[in-house]
């Protein structure tokens, strides 16, 4: 999946980002030109489903790919690089910059 | 077209462990609701004999039956596929109260009715109370 305007907007569904990110939120995304770097959340096609996004956090970045992870405390509750391992860079969409909605948790995403 | 469709996002990120959860939301039957009780004003007012009054009324029936619809199929989604047996058990009414719900989408359908109108936004409400509270 590759948007095709430098922003654009994406819906959170599931609980793995959570408290960073809830279930519902919304959130305004900008395409990443640049590579990713550790510690920012990313917007990234799934590796197993290239049509399917995933939002996730980058723990790291290596020439062998791009290691992402949900902020969950709990495992069990993210499908991420600890399962399918590192993405590619290229696999690397976007950062979500703002979520607009809902109305009480607007606010940058960090 | 509402706001809310306008802002939407066209797009989900998954933030998941591997079983998708859906995104429910019961502001679509909401809105949907408020149309019909919309269009009932709108046809009872309308008493015009003109061309452009009676396009105005037929398209508000038809608005009316279109938007009964989609409030009974946007109910009958959250009934099935976002609540859970642990909500029933707090909510012992749900499955009554979801019924009438969907009974009254119907009765919408079939009538003009002010208060069959009145009744059905008033269902959905407590249905959406119901949800946001098992939201928190």
């Amino acid at each position: 999946m590759r948007p095709a305007t430098a922003l654009f907007a994406v819906a959170v569904a599931g609980q793995s980002m959570e408290p960073t990110l809830r279930d519902g939120d919304w959130l305004l995304v900008r395409r990443l030109r640049r590579p990713p770097r550790p510690g920012e959340v990313v917007v990234a096609a799934d590796p197993r489903e290239p049509e399917r996004l995933l939002v996730k956090r980058v723990r790291s970045v290596a020439p062998e790919g791009v290691t992402i992870q949900g902020d969950h405390a709990d495992p069990a509750e993210s499908t991420d690089s600890r399962q399918f391992g590192p993405i590619p860079r290229s696999a690397v969409v976007g950062r979500p910059l703002f979520r607009y909605a809902p109305l009480d948790r607007i606010g940058l995403v960090r | 077209m509402d706001l809310r469709s306008i802002i939407a996002p066209r797009l989900v990120a998954h933030a998941h462990c591997d079983i998708p959860c859906g995104i429910y939301d019961p502001s679509a039957a909401t809105i949907a609701a408020q149309t019909v009780a919309k269009m009932v004003e709108k046809i009872t007012g309308s008493t015009g004999t003109d061309e452009a009054s009676r396009n105005l009324f037929i398209r508000s029936v038809a608005v009316k039956e279109e938007h009964a619809q989609i409030c009974k199929k946007e109910l009958l989604i959250l009934w099935s596929d976002y609540f859970k047996p642990e909500h029933l058990e707090k909510y012992p009414k749900l499955h009554d109260t979801f019924w009438k719900a969907a009974k009254l989408c119907s009765k919408n359908k079939q009538s003009v009715d002010a208060q069959a109108a009145a009744d059905l936004q008033a269902a959905v409400k407590e249905i959406a109370d119901i949800f946001w509270a098992t939201k928190k």
